[in-house]
């Protein structure tokens, strides 16, 4: 279960209030995405919540750890033993191949079985390949395997089609999907775009840095039953 | 395309040591140039007075050398940087229509850091020229006057400014041979063949540790070089204390801490920049920052100790030739031995330095945000 209460974040010293005290709560194997426009502050929330940043104030709990008191050295072992991303532009290890990328995510937590998620995105036979030979949806599921590698208690997606075509996209969606009903990870998407937020179990809407609305889909939709 | 001052400001390394090797030039050509035109010299001057000579003629030869090829190579790093880095303006401008030659054209300010450097390695000399004539100069023989030669200032100042321009132009015209497409699609999509390499499977930060390396190959030179210039310049600035001037010994040491500093610091510099989204990714998925340290740095530090084994090499080579076969002929050249306690002491202090610069680069690789891949 992770419970956010109350977080506020702000940036250029405080002149530019981005989260205006957002709270929620987030079941173990959950399904959220996290729906807003650009500016919305939905990307800065999945940054705070994940720990990639820290609140200006208010609480995050993973069970009983609440991560806002964590020292940069122990939040940085959260992260080892929680948490995978998965971010638009990949961030993939330009010079490394697709197999040590993936060892990137495996080795931090001693996972020997890190092939199975190479496999399960469909790029065995790419193992060698640097990033730079591979097309967008590839390297994206790379990053997808690289994340799931860690064997994360939760993934968190910012905008993961976002620089995919249609086909790209819907294919990289399905895997993600896929991966999420065979593993029961708790997953929490960044998205701008409502037909993919369908595809979640529930869905809140953010606005100018607050949580404006929020409803869970009763239905959630495959990536190919949505439109795009 | 423009180069900006901040461009040109990253070039002061080379200037720095087109300085270095000017001032050291300068100098000694000046000296033998003014000392060759002596007449009377007592016959039991005479080896002393020719050894001084040779001495002039070989370390301007050696430092001059060694230092020129260190500043090409730099120069051409540092284009191949920029060209790198700005591959996406430079991609739209040739998609635009401006030709190779045209772009090219433009890279001859590089040669403006060499004209910066050589001045005022040139001015330096001159600056320090009555010090090292005193020191040089021969007991028993008259004065040596300090006369300007314009074809010293020519060959020092004036044609290695022309030379690198033009090679700056010419190794541009060479970079830019890419398509105009391949260059606009930037430095994160840049192509890497990798058809014929050997693919192991080592653990990721052990696979990183030795690609750090292996992709960084000019920048393994350059750290090389650096620890070489730390261990050749002090452990020979401290023999010669005994072997000659005390100025002259000064001079080299405080050349070689400058080199050493410089390229060292240069090194890093562009090692971390380049590895600045690594870093990110890595200190976002939970490395430690000794983790980002060890993988980026780590490997690099072989290359230390061997630049510092050459440097103790190259000195006692130099040194020996000096004494046994330049000055042979001199009557009360005092002998010369390799000096292990120095090598110790050089030693220590070679890992204070370098542990200090891998203590401040681990500062900055810390203050490299992890958030900065998710949101930049």
């Amino acid at each position: 279960m992770i419970e956010v209460k109350d977080v506020k974040k702000s940036f250029n010293g405080g002149t530019v209030e981005v989260l205006k005290g957002i709270s929620l709560s987030i079941k173990d194997g959950e399904f959220l995405a996290v729906l807003g426009a650009s500016g919305s502050g939905k990307s800065t929330a999945l940054n705070v919540i994940s720990g990639l940043e820290r609140a200006d104030a208010g609480e995050i709990f993973y069970g009983d750890c609440n991560i806002s008191n964590l020292t940069d050295k122990q939040l940085t072992e959260f992260r080892r033993k929680n948490v995978g991303f998965v971010f638009q532009r990949y961030y993939l290890l330009s010079h490394l191949s697709v197999n040590s990328n993936v060892r990137m995510g495996a080795d931090l937590v001693g996972n020997k079985n890190y092939l199975e998620f190479i496999e399960a995105v469909g790029l065995k036979d790419k193992l060698k390949c640097k990033p730079a030979t591979l097309s967008g949806g590839e390297q994206q599921r790379v990053c997808i395997a690289r994340a799931l590698a860690k064997n994360p208690y939760v993934l968190f997606l910012d905008e993961p089609t976002g620089a995919l075509d249609e086909e790209t996209g819907r294919s990289v969606l399905d895997y993600i999907l896929k991966l999420k009903k065979d593993r029961g990870f708790t997953m929490i998407m960044v998205t701008h775009n409502r037909n993919i937020a369908e595809t979640a179990d529930r869905v809140i809407c953010m606005n100018s840095g607050k949580i404006v609305d929020e409803y869970s889909v009763l239905n959630p939709k495959s990536a190919y039953e949505i439109g795009w | 395309m423009i180069i900006s001052i901040k461009d040109l400001l990253r070039l002061l390394g080379i200037s720095i040591v087109c300085c270095c090797a000017v001032f050291v030039c300068t100098f000694m050509l000046n000296f033998y140039i003014d000392a060759n035109n002596l007449s009377d010299i007592p016959a039991e001057l005479q080896p002393l007075y020719e050894a001084q000579l040779l001495t002039a003629k070989f370390t301007s030869s050696i430092s001059g050398g060694f230092l020129g090829v260190i500043a090409v190579v730099m120069l051409l790093f540092y284009i191949r940087l920029f060209i790198y880095s700005h591959s996406v303006q430079l991609g739209i401008l040739k998609a635009m229509g401006y030709s190779n030659i045209k772009l090219a054209f433009k890279f001859w300010v590089f040669g403006l850091s060499v004209f910066v450097g050589s001045a005022a390695g040139f001015i330096l000399g001159f600056a320090f020229m009555p010090m090292i004539y005193d020191g040089l100069t021969v007991d028993g023989l008259s004065e040596i006057a300090i006369n300007f030669h314009p074809i010293l200032f020519i060959a020092l100042v004036v044609a290695p400014t022309a030379i690198y321009g033009v090679l700056a132009c010419f190794f541009a015209v060479l970079s830019l041979r890419k398509p105009a497409g391949e260059l606009m699609r930037g430095r994160s999509e840049k192509f890497k063949k990798t058809k014929n390499e050997k693919s192991k499977n080592r653990p990721f930060l052990k696979e990183m540790f030795i690609k750090s390396v292996t992709t960084k190959k000019l920048l393994t030179i350059f750290i090389t070089f650096g620890a070489f210039c730390f261990s050749a310049m002090v452990q020979m600035a401290f023999s010669m204390k005994a072997l000659s001037a005390d100025s002259f010994a000064e001079i080299i040491l405080v050349i070689g801490l400058v080199l050493t500093v410089v390229v060292s610091f240069m090194s890093v510099t562009s090692l971390i920049n380049a590895n600045t989204e690594n870093i990110s990714i890595m200190r976002a998925l939970g490395y430690s920052l000794k983790e980002c340290v060890f993988s980026v740095l780590g490997g690099f530090i072989p290359f230390l100790f061997i630049g510092f084994a050459l440097g103790t090499v190259y000195q006692f080579g130099l040194l020996s030739l000096m004494v046994n076969i330049v000055f042979a002929d001199v009557e009360k050249v005092l002998n010369y031995t390799f000096d292990v306690p120095l090598m110790f002491i050089t030693l220590a202090a070679f890992i204070v330095f370098f542990g200090s610069v891998i203590f401040i680069y681990s500062l900055k690789i810390s203050k490299i945000s992890v958030k900065q891949s998710a949101v930049d």
